[in-house]
Parts: structure tokens; C-alpha cells; sequence
């Protein structure tokens, strides 16, 4: 494959070509579902292969991308890349331009402690059917799955700066429900919650913990059929990090992709309410809130030694002491706005256009436990486990409710509450944190989930979160 | 054409332990994203997809391979046929889809080669001109699919199908305000595309921007639903519609089959084969899609089930996905909703809706891309997007008046796959939306 690619980029080195480059992508992936402790799906793919090719013309961007690798696919990509770019220059005002980088060569492969395709196949379904036999429908819980997704994807990228990286990695996407029903009443409890992937093999099962939390949710999802909820207009709440890591996801990691600034993304994912001239001076968070993109960090999903258009990982600040100092970038994007190019660009296939995609987001650890944190919790919430979201298209205004909150009176635990809500503005929700837990309760939460781009693609990711305190937040949304 | 999947049949013909489904697509996309007036990138991207769901009594297995080759398929039915006996068994699988029924044959054409990226500029320059005027510039995508696939099945299913859908979006941004509208073109046939009726409803809404902006209070509102937003709020009502969300116990519809639950006005049917829309021959597992009534005349009358549920839940089947559906239209013109409204809303589209419970139809979501005040009967001003939570069935009970005309609105499914869908809908007058804050962005 190495030489397939080289051999595409020797045949784009044309003097009528600004930058072109050539990835190639093979993917394993293999998909288990138990619903109601049957097997309901088991499904894989083997050696997909995806292969595209992105070419700089007269200012413009063209594309080709195709999963035949063959000879003559590959001509008629290259043909098809330059013809997009060509013609579509006619239509262009402001020519896409950036710097040139040194060439970067690049090698990484990791490897899971247990492999999830070459394990031994009974062990894996006798786990899996053990897990969704605990919580299988009895009683007042009528519904339960149990889900693994498990990818292997090794990459291959060249551009025309003579850049070079090969790498691959696997990844792992657990999940677990029941669905509890009484009296008109349905409610549902996950583990882990919804951001429950890993850089990681099947060992991420026992990692998590899900045989240990299977009478828990059953537990709780019952509960809350029974539940009362919140009743204040406003409350303190303390985010767990099955939910905080959707909430930076959401309203810093969209908000903060500089694609939205240009209107790139106005026709799906929207655009955002940040602008170029609140870099340096704009409280995005209170002084505790340090938050950053971290393509180095090879525990997250979003580690690369090189991102898809030749950019070396980076560690960055985006929110410095809670001030705006940095955005997620292409090298386009972040030449007009006179940044450095931040490793953000990644496309989800080969033959997926590149885009500027969050890597592994992080806020970074404060201080203390999460018990801790709980204890100088006077009254308030602890809310955890993402089950619904809504935000604006400018990244401002959000809404969120979780499967559950924990209702804390004078430092301790005391109860349950159903459906808790909360909303807010960006700005004024992040400048409302006063507390951050420390080291011991950080860790990175991961998706497979992460739509954007037409044609869709959807990003593996990850967060680096831990419990935070969010002071007065809207907690009442009449219905 | 389709050789792989004949090889695949072959091999499966070898076991006749095994009941199968299986099936080969083939599609291609063009797909110009403009923003500024401008180009931003063109993309062409092709797949051929071999898929098969092995079952052997009630144990199954399936894969999927792109680009299939005969060496491909070897390796994979040899890793299948190593794997099925030592799977779990389903116990409510029984058998694959046994509806043998052929959809009328009809020309397909391909809109990548009837469309080519010189036209798409074309019209999109004729637009940016109008917009500029009013200082607005176009952003957005124009999108043409072509696919062709044929599926098979251990009981003599062998079916083919063909489509080519048109997508495009314009959004109009102005260059200070960020003030954004939207006017969409879906369907199979680009004939149906009247540019001038266009540019006349983009211009409007256009116009409509040069008011005052202003914000309002959370509270409850009338509103106008432009038909984007009400044949949004319909595809989200029908994920309740089908006999997967019952058997799961998440359908508001559990327990209402021929009861009222809106008022008469509403009349929604999944109708694949409206000229003006994305048709479809065949639905879930291959099963004939032909015309489902689900509402009717306020009446809850089906759920869309495939085989797997129509054994499980014991319902009719249909093969219906609810992707077609259609919102029937009322007595009123726009301008006579809009005229009976003292202190409202007009809003133009939704933003990332989530459920918050399924079963009740409770949601959170907001508007975008123009919402603006009624205010005695006229639009008056700009309003900042808002937030809303709501019940879908609630928004229905509460439909007072629908326009006398249905649009044809295209959604494209942009996450897990890249499909395009589109949904047939009225203007809607709805009492007491309740809005609950504002964005203070537009």
C-alpha cells in the first residue's frame, strides 16, 4: 500500500497542482447486539478497504474517493479529483492558500491487550451473553441490550511535501441498557453512559466494570419509574464524567472548530458564535477552566503522529485560565486567521474528504475527589449519564437531560431524581464553574458518534474529563 | 452487473441448511459544498457493497464487503459457516421476507450525468446574484446519488431497484448580521425544480431580514410551522409508528390503533411513489413499499412492520419505513395562517431535536435559519433562534388551520449513512408552543 500511494503522489507532483495527498484506509470492524439477552446481530466486515484522493487547483479543492483500489479506480479518481477542482474553480472568489510544512514521516501501531478479532470467540459471546442474561426483561425492566463494536483500522498517508505516515489502532465501543416501564411510566439507565468507547480491546469490558454494574442500573432504572423531579428553578450541579464529556463536546469542542467560523459547516452541523477577534481576550470559563486539544496522547481516540493533511500532532491550549486563546484548525483555516495549524484535520475513511475534527478534547484536572466535591456540596445535583441533548447551531444555547440525578442535601447523597434537565448559554455556563475534581477522578470518555461533514461522517473521539461544579444553573423547564 | 452477488447465491445454493438474505448496491455521489458564494470543495465518491444475514434455524450471522471479489466472499461465507453453530440463538426469528411482489419497472435517470458540476455553478451564480443585492451570500450543498442494487433470498426473492436522488440546500446568509435563510429543492426529477418559484420563496424569506431583530420572552406562543418543521416533527413521530418502538415499549402509539389521537385535519400516509418525492420500490428486508395509510383523519390506523416484528409482535406487514411520508394539506393559504395570528411566531426550521422520552413525544430543540414575530397578522420583525420543549403530540392536538398547498422537503441523512429523504408537508397553525428560552445568536 505504501508504494500504491507514493506511486499516486509521484503522478500528482504537476506544476498545475498546489498540494495534493493520498490516503488509504483498511478497516476491520465486527458488530454484537443482544437485545432482551438474544443474540440479534452479529456482523462484520473484513479488510475494507477506501482509498482518496484531494488535490489543490487553481485555489480550489477537488476530491475523489472510492473503496475499488484497483488500477483503473485510481486513475479515474486522479482524473476525477483534478476535474472537481478545475471546474469548480469557476466558481471561487478568495483562493484556498496556506504555508508549506517539512516532510513528517511517521509510524505507530498499536496494539489492544486483548484482541477482540482474534480471541477466542466463545469466551467473547459467553461474556457478552452472560451480561445480557443479568439484565434481561423480568419484572417492571421490559427491555435490555447489550452492544460491542470493536474496529480496527490501519491508515496510510502521503502528500506532495513528501510527508509520510502508516499507522493503526483498534478501538472498542461497549455499551449497556435496561428499560424500565410502569403505570405509563418508561425510563432507562446505560453503563457506562454514552461516551463509553476506548483506545482498547475487548479488555475495555472488564475495565468498566459492566458485569459489577449490572444489578445497578436494573436497580436504578426501576427507581426512577418512582422518582420525583427537580423542582427548583436553579440549582448547583455536579456533571459526572459519562456526561461532562458531551457537554465539552458540545458547547466548546463545535464550538471552537474554526470551519464554523467561515460558514464551512452552515448547511448541517451550523456555525458558531465565536469569532476571530475573541482570541486572547474572551471569558469563555471561569479562571479554573483550562481546556485543550491533544493529538499526542496515544490512551485517546483522537491520537495521531500526523493528522490527513500532513500537520504533526499537537498539544494545545484552546481556553488558557478561561480565556479563548486557540481554535481547532486546517492549515487553510488557520493561515487566514494567522494561527499555527492545530492537527485537526481527519477524515473518517480514506474516502472521506477531511475536516476539522475535535482529536481527544480535554479540560484539565483541578483538585480533589469526587467525594470530596460532594461533601462541600451544599444542597444540589449530581447528574451523570447523557440522555438526551440539544443544541443550538451557533454552539449557544444548550439544553441537556441526564438518566439520572442524585439529589445532595448538606454534602451527602439523599435520593433520586428523574429526567434531570438543565440549560444554559455557553458563555455563562462555563464561566459558572467553581470546581473541577483532580487527577484520580480524570479520565478519557469516547465516541463513535461524532456527526458532521456531507456526506456524513462520523468521528472517533475522545474527551479528558473529570467531575465538575457548575454554580446556579437553570434546572426547571416547564412543559 | 451484480456477479458477485450471483457467485455469493451460488455458494449459498450449496447449503440448503442455511436461509439467507442477501444483496449488492452500487452508488456513486457528486457533492458540491458551497459556502460565500463560492466553491468549497467537490467531491465524487463511488462504493460497490456485497451484504449477506446467514440464518440457520434461529442462529444467524452477516457480513458486509466493499468492493467484493470471489476471493473476498470465499474467505468470508468460510469464516460464517465456521461461526453460525456456535452462535446464541434468536427465538423470535422465523424467516426471511417471503413477499415475492415486483414493483412496477420505471426509468431511472442518473442525475450525476444529467446534472454536471457546471450546471449545479450555473444556477448556484444566478441565486448568488439575487442574493447579493440584499448584501446575503449562499452557502450550502447540491448533492446528486445515483445507486442500483439487487437483493436475493432463500425464498425466491430477486429484486432490483434503481434511484437517483437530487439535494439542495441554499442557505442565505447575511454577511453582517450572520441573519440565515433556507430554501430546499428534493426529489428524483430535477424537471420539478421551478428555479424562478425559487428564487422567489429564497427572496421573500430574504426580505423578510431586512425587518428588525428583536428577541422574546420564554412563554407560549402561536406559531406558524413552515413544512419543514412540521414534516420534521412527523419523521419524529414516526420512529413511534413502528413495531420495533412498540415491541421495545417506547411507542406513544401502544394501545391506540384506531383511536383518535389528533384532530381530523391530520392525515399522514407513507407514500412511496409521489412523483415529486425520493421513491422507493421496495422497504425493510425487501417487501414491496406501496402506500400506507397511518393517520387518518386524526385516527392512529398502522404501525410499519417488517417480517421480524410482524412474527414477534403478531402486527400486519407492510415493509413501510415511514421514509416517505406525506402530511396532507388543508384549506388555508400561507397568508391566511399568518393573517390570524395576533402576537406570535413564524418559525422556518428545527435544529438538533433530541427526544427526551420517546413514548410521551417529549423533545427539546430550537429554531434556525429564520424565525420571525407575527405580529396582527403580519410578519414584523427578526426573532433570535429559540428554544423550545414540546410534546409532538401535543403540537398536533394543537393544529388549528393547514396550508391548502404541500412542499416537498428533503432531509439528508447524514450520520451513520448518507441517504436522502424527503417528506411532503403543509404550513401549520399551531396554538400555545412553548417556547422556553432564547439563544441570543441568530
Amino acid at each position: 500500500m505504501e508504494q500504491k500511494i507514493k506511486k499516486i503522489i509521484s503522478r500528482l507532483n504537476t506544476p498545475d497542482i498546489q498540494f495534493a495527498d493520498v490516503r488509504a484506509t483498511i478497516t476491520d470492524s465486527e458488530s454484537i447486539g443482544f437485545n432482551n439477552e438474544h443474540l440479534r446481530n452479529y456482523s462484520s466486515s473484513n479488510g475494507s478497504p477506501a482509498l482518496g484522493v484531494r488535490v489543490l487547483i487553481n485555489g480550489c479543492w477537488g476530491f475523489a474517493g472510492s473503496k475499488d483500489l484497483s488500477d483503473a479506480s485510481i486513475d479515474r479518481m486522479i482524473k476525477l479529483a483534478k476535474s472537481n477542482a478545475v471546474q469548480g474553480s469557476n466558481f471561487l472568489k478568495e483562493k484556498v492558500a496556506f504555508p508549506s510544512l517539512p516532510a513528517t514521516i511517521a509510524e505507530y501501531h498499536h496494539q489492544p491487550k486483548i484482541n477482540p478479532f482474534t480471541m477466542p470467540r466463545e469466551e467473547k459471546m459467553d461474556y457478552l451473553g452472560k451480561l445480557a442474561t443479568a439484565i434481561a426483561p423480568i419484572g417492571k425492566i421490559v427491555h435490555s441490550y447489550v452492544a460491542a463494536e470493536f474496529v480496527r483500522q490501519e491508515k496510510f498517508y502521503a502528500n506532495s511535501e513528501g510527508s509520510y505516515s502508516h499507522t493503526s489502532y483498534y478501538n472498542t465501543l461497549p455499551i449497556m441498557m435496561v428499560v424500565a416501564a410502569d403505570s405509563g411510566q418508561v425510563q432507562s439507565r446505560t453503563w457506562p453512559g454514552h461516551m463509553s468507547a476506548g483506545r482498547a480491546g475487548f479488555e475495555l469490558f472488564y475495565e468498566q466494570q459492566f458485569a459489577e454494574n449490572t444489578d445497578r442500573i436494573i436497580k436504578e432504572a426501576m427507581d426512577l419509574l418512582t422518582a420525583p423531579t427537580i423542582t427548583e428553578e436553579k440549582a448547583d450541579i455536579i456533571i459526572g464524567n459519562g456526561h461532562l464529556a458531551l457537554q465539552l463536546h458540545e458547547s466548546v469542542g463545535h464550538a471552537t472548530e474554526a470551519d464554523r467560523i467561515f460558514g464551512m459547516e452552515i448547511s448541517y452541523a451550523g456555525k458558531t458564535f465565536v469569532k476571530p477577534e475573541m482570541l486572547g481576550n474572551y471569558q469563555y470559563g471561569s479562571p479554573i477552566v483550562n481546556i485543550y486539544s491533544d493529538s499526542t496522547d496515544p490512551k485517546g481516540l483522537g491520537y495521531h503522529p500526523m493528522d490527513d493533511e500532513g500537520v504533526p500532532g499537537r498539544k494545545m491550549d484552546i481556553i488558557r485560565n478561561g480565556v479563548l486563546v486557540d481554535q481547532q484548525t486546517s492549515r487553510h483555516i488557520a493561515h487566514m486567521l494567522g494561527l499555527q495549524p492545530s492537527s485537526n484535520m481527519k477524515g473518517s475513511y480514506a474516502d472521506d474528504f477531511p475536516l476539522v475534527r475535535m482529536t481527544n478534547l480535554c479540560i484539565a484536572p483541578g483538585k480533589g475527589s469526587l467525594e470530596d466535591l460532594i461533601k462541600s456540596t451544599e444542597n444540589g445535583y449530581y447528574l451523570d449519564f447523557t440522555k438526551t441533548w440539544s443544541i443550538d447551531d451557533n454552539r449557544n444555547n444548550f439544553q441537556f437531560t441526564t438518566e439520572i440525578g442524585y439529589k445532595i442535601k448538606d454534602g451527602s447523597i439523599v435520593g433520586i431524581v428523574k429526567e434531570p434537565t438543565y440549560f444554559g448559554i455557553t458563555k455563562d455556563f462555563w464561566n459558572a464553574c467553581d470546581a473541577i475534581c483532580g487527577e484520580e477522578e480524570w479520565g478519557y470518555y469516547s465516541t463513535f458518534h461524532c456527526g458532521k461533514g456531507e456526506p456524513g461522517q462520523v468521528m472517533q473521539l475522545s474527551h479528558g474529563v473529570a467531575p465538575a461544579r457548575f454554580k446556579n444553573i437553570n434546572v426547571s423547564v416547564k412543559m | 452487473m451484480h456477479e458477485q452477488l450471483l457467485y455469493l447465491k451460488a455458494a449459498l445454493d450449496k447449503h440448503p441448511e442455511l436461509k439467507f438474505s442477501i444483496d449488492q448496491s452500487s452508488w456513486q455521489t457528486d457533492f458540491l459544498r458551497f459556502y460565500h458564494s463560492q466553491t468549497n470543495y467537490n467531491i465524487s465518491k463511488n462504493n460497490v457493497n456485497l451484504s449477506a444475514g446467514l440464518y440457520k434455524d434461529k442462529k444467524s450471522f452477516s457480513f458486509s464487503i466493499d468492493d467484493p471479489t470471489n476471493e473476498k466472499i470465499d474467505a468470508a461465507m468460510l469464516n460464517a459457516l465456521s461461526i453460525i453453530d456456535s452462535l446464541p440463538e434468536d427465538p423470535d426469528f422465523v424467516d426471511v421476507e417471503d413477499d415475492l411482489t415486483l414493483a412496477e419497472s420505471r426509468p431511472t435517470t442518473n442525475n450525476i450525468l444529467a446534472i454536471p458540476l457546471q450546471k449545479k455553478t450555473d444556477i448556484l451564480a444566478s441565486l448568488a446574484a439575487s442574493a447579493a443585492k440584499h448584501d446575503f451570500e449562499l452557502y450550502g450543498t447540491f448533492i446528486c446519488n445515483y445507486s442500483s442494487g439487487r437483493m436475493m433470498n432463500s425464498n425466491k426473492l430477486d429484486k432490483s431497484s434503481s434511484g437517483s436522488p437530487i439535494y439542495l440546500e441554499i442557505k442565505a446568509v447575511h454577511n453582517k448580521s450572520q441573519l440565515t435563510v433556507m430554501e430546499t429543492f428534493g426529489g428524483d426529477d430535477f424537471a420539478y425544480l421551478d428555479l424562478e418559484d425559487f428564487r422567489s420563496r429564497l427572496m421573500k424569506k430574504i426580505e423578510f431580514c431586512t425587518n428588525e431583530v428583536t428577541d422574546v420572552e420564554a412563554g407560549t406562543y402561536d406559531v406558524v410551522l413552515a413544512p419543514r418543521c412540521v414534516a420534521e416533527f412527523v419523521q419524529y413521530l414516526g420512529y413511534g409508528m413502528s413495531a420495533r418502538a412498540l415491541d421495545q415499549h417506547s411507542s406513544y402509539f401502544e394501545g391506540k390503533i384506531d383511536q383518535q389521537v389528533f384532530p381530523e385535519m391530520i392525515n399522514i400516509v407513507d407514500d412511496p411513489g409521489d412523483p415529486e418525492m425520493i421513491r422507493m420500490d421496495y422497504g425493510s428486508g425487501g417487501h414491496i413499499y406501496k402506500p400506507l395509510e397511518l393517520i387518518s383523519k386524526g385516527y392512529f390506523r398502522n404501525f410499519t412492520c417488517n417480517q421480524y416484528y410482524h412474527h414477534k409482535t403478531g402486527l400486519p406487514k407492510n415493509g413501510n419505513t415511514a421514509s416517505c411520508l406525506k402530511i396532507a394539506p388543508g384549506q388555508n393559504s400561507v397568508e391566511e395562517l399568518i393573517g390570524k395570528v395576533k402576537k406570535g411566531l413564524y418559525i422556518s426550521s428545527l435544529h438538533y431535536m433530541n427526544f427526551i422520552n420517546p413514548k410521551e413525544t417529549s423533545l427539546t430543540g430550537l429554531t434556525r435559519d429564520g424565525t420571525f414575530l407575527i405580529e396582527d397578522g403580519k410578519i414584523t420583525k427578526v426573532v433570535m433562534n429559540l428554544r423550545f420543549t414540546e410534546r409532538i403530540e401535543r403540537i398536533l392536538k394543537n393544529v388549528v388551520a393547514l396550508e391548502n398547498r404541500a412542499y416537498t422537503i428533503p432531509f439528508s441523512e447524514n450520520y451513520e449513512s448518507f441517504d436522502i429523504e424527503t417528506v411532503k408537508a403543509p404550513h401549520a397553525l399551531v396554538t400555545g408552543f412553548n417556547i422556553t428560552s432564547s439563544t441570543n445568536t441568530i
